[in-house]
């Protein structure tokens, strides 16, 4: 069962993403998903409609996302950047009403339900998961913004830059395998 | 002379006497601006070390002053005991860290060398004679002590970009890089000139760059004799 996480500045700029692959065994709804029923080739050419709906939506995002290919189930990572955008919207709708930091599951796409978090300073963290796990969820989303807040007092850190520094990487990864 | 102890205990005072202390958060943002904007305006890494050095030199001069108005310390004995100030109240009384020193004597040689390999010179001398030249060794131009920063305020949550890392070079030694905390080798060159000492301080390591510890270097180059000013009769 994977994750997948994206930092977005309050800009709307991407500056971090990281798939993770959950070893915890959880409900077992994995095997009836909708995508792996369907033959890869199917939903191929459905998820090429989607880029290139998202692509007018945002072109800077998908195109600044890197292009190292990442293991999530099988999906494709258009699909994922799109279901990402596209609860975008929906939060920042749900951010105008609520103004908890942790906004609970705000959407959901076929298997993937998206859970997102807004912080004080307008950082939105976004994460895409297939099952249930609000309160395992709340703490990783806790412990990312903490991470976040020691990463943005580097000096060397710009608000709307990608964050490529390894230690935080290794700690985010730490704590998904941690809550996740 | 006072001992190492009693050093201790002065830093320790000074530092909770001292009325006007700043936000240490506060002090790491802005120095991690400034040292950002440098790296923009100069787009250098050597220069902006200079620089660094430079401001902190500006500072060294006029901080001397503040400091042995507050510690009412005499002059030192000899290098050693500039060491052992300089770590254990210096330090402590500004930046409340205590680094620790090792020292090492000048490489000398005739009356200067006090730890021969042959001890034999030794049993002869009188104690006074002894000591005199054990000050005189430690106080030779070349001795130098290390200081080790196990905690640095200044470089708190900092992480160094890629470029600002030391390349290895043709010979395998790393060159070039930004040390971050070269503020530091100013204000302890700048402090150390107005007391007659004219010492060259380095960074040796430093943990941003990937090191095991930071450790900076002060090497005493010659004491300033005093000197009338051009124009004064």
């Amino acid at each position: 069962m994977s994750h997948h996480l994206f930092l977005l500045s309050p800009t709307d700029t991407p500056i971090y993403s990281l798939a993770h692959q959950s070893t915890k065994s959880t409900a077992p709804s994995s095997g009836s998903t909708l995508s792996s029923n369907l033959p890869s080739w199917s939903t191929a050419p459905f998820s090429g409609t989607l880029t290139a709906l998202s692509g007018a939506q945002s072109v800077g995002t998908a195109s600044t996302q890197n292009g190292a290919p990442k293991i999530g189930a099988g999906q494709d990572r258009h699909v994922i950047q799109m279901i990402a955008n596209a609860s975008l919207d929906v939060i920042e709708e749900m951010m105008v009403s609520n103004s908890a930091m942790y906004l609970k599951s705000i959407d959901k796409f076929n298997e993937w339900t998206v859970s997102a978090f807004v912080t004080p300073g307008n950082m939105k963290f976004v994460l895409l998961h297939e099952a249930k796990n609000d309160e395992g969820i709340r703490s990783f989303f806790m412990e990312v913004w903490e991470l976040y807040v020691k990463t943005a007092m580097n000096p060397f850190h710009r608000s709307d830059r990608t964050i490529r520094s390894t230690v935080f990487d290794a700690r985010v990864r730490a704590s998904a395998k941690k809550w996740l | 002379m006072a001992s190492t102890k009693q050093f201790k205990n002065i830093g320790e005072d000074l530092w909770k006497s001292r009325t006007d202390k700043i936000n240490a958060e506060l002090f790491t943002m802005a120095y991690g601006s400034l040292v950002v904007q440098l790296i923009q305006d100069y787009e250098d890494y050597a220069e902006v070390n200079k620089q660094l050095e430079k401001m902190g030199y500006n500072i060294g001069t006029r901080l001397i002053e503040d400091f042995l108005a507050r510690s009412s310390l005499g002059r030192c004995a000899d290098f050693r005991e500039v060491g052992e100030v300089v770590a254990k109240v210096g330090f402590k009384s500004f930046l409340n860290i205590t680094p620790s020193v090792v020292h090492h004597p000048a490489p000398g040689s005739g009356t200067g060398t006090a730890q021969p390999a042959g001890a034999t010179p030794r049993s002869s001398l009188l104690p006074s004679q002894n000591a005199a030249i054990q000050a005189q060794t430690h106080s030779a131009p070349g001795a130098f002590f290390v200081l080790t920063l196990d905690e640095n305020p200044l470089a708190e949550f900092v992480e160094l970009p890629e470029s600002a890392l030391p390349t290895v070079g043709a010979d395998s030694t790393p060159t070039g890089g930004l040390w971050y905390s070269n503020i530091l080798c100013g204000v302890l060159r700048g402090a150390l000139e107005m007391v007659q000492m004219q010492c060259e301080v380095v960074f040796l390591s430093d943990v941003l760059r990937g090191d095991e510890s930071t450790d900076i270097r002060v090497k005493l180059v010659r004491y300033l004799e005093e000197e009338v000013p051009v124009g004064d009769d």
